[in-house]
């Protein structure tokens, strides 16, 4: 199974920890982190994917910087749909994972770093629902030009 | 350096998230807060409190997708307010139980 799977496994596993019972903030908090990197591991590694020399790719995958990831997702997501029907369902699913990756990335940030904040079960399992379905949505697109673009451009490349 | 219209206007944008009422079905509670995101962009957090049954594992994905195309249809966060939205949801049980004030 590719990490990035293993990731979102495990988020569930930790989010299910303890049931029926209160959950502990710890195991919340490394659910929403592990979903995040779940989803950063997976674009990161199709980017590497197009690097030629395959011993490299590792090191190309520890190249992309999360600010820069969030400016280009960012501007996908503010991006208008288009009005072509025929255009239309793949735009979506572009903007679903990028729309998802700064959602995701905020979340990861808040459960890595701020300690006032409280999370629930049902919070953590609508992230990781999120996760999934951005997941299934780069699924649709990877091989499409917009995808391609999106792919280069989490680099900062423009 | 222009201030984002959500800030710059919140009358207006307070008149807007007004608006969203009636709550769609399986929202108890809706409050929001803006704020900069973890980066420094300007941002609308939304605390949104779900029926138990609406929070159901089973169900949650349906329900929580269907409020934010609500919200973001209605609103238009990024286009109208210059806000990133972010979306918080929590069942009515969980938030009796941890009673945390931004979910009021």
């Amino acid at each position: 199974m590719a990490y990035h799977d293993d990731l979102i496994q495990h988020a569930v596993f930790l989010s299910e920890l303890n049931l029926p019972h209160e959950p502990k903030q710890v195991d919340l908090r490394r659910a929403v982190s592990a979903a995040y990197y779940g989803f950063f591991h997976l674009l990161t590694t199709e980017a590497a994917q197009n690097w030629k020399h395959q011993g490299q790719r590792d090191r190309f995958a520890r190249m992309f910087d999360h600010g820069r990831m969030k400016t280009c997702s960012s501007r996908v997501s503010s991006r208008p749909l288009p009005v072509d029907p025929a255009a239309l369902p793949v735009a979506t699913d572009m903007k679903l994972v990028a729309d998802s990756f700064i959602k995701l990335q905020q979340a990861r940030h808040t459960a890595d770093y701020d300690n006032s904040k409280v999370w629930s079960r049902t919070q953590v399992w609508e992230m990781i629902a999120q996760t999934q379905d951005a997941m299934a949505a780069w699924s649709n697109i990877r091989e499409e030009e917009i995808a391609q673009d999106y792919l280069l451009d989490l680099m900062g490349s423009r | 350096m222009t201030l984002p219209r959500g800030v710059a206007q919140p009358t207006e944008l307070i008149k807007r998230l007004n608006a969203l009422q009636p709550f769609l079905s399986g929202v108890v509670n809706l409050r929001y807060t803006v704020d900069n995101d973890w980066s420094g962009d300007p941002a609308l957090f939304f605390w949104i409190t779900l029926s138990d049954e609406a929070a159901r594992q089973a169900v949650l994905p349906q329900n929580s997708r269907r409020i934010m195309e609500f919200i973001t249809q209605r609103l238009d966060p990024i286009g109208q307010w210059d806000l990133i939205p972010y979306f918080n949801f929590r069942s009515q049980s969980e938030q009796a139980t941890l009673k945390e004030e931004v979910f009021g």
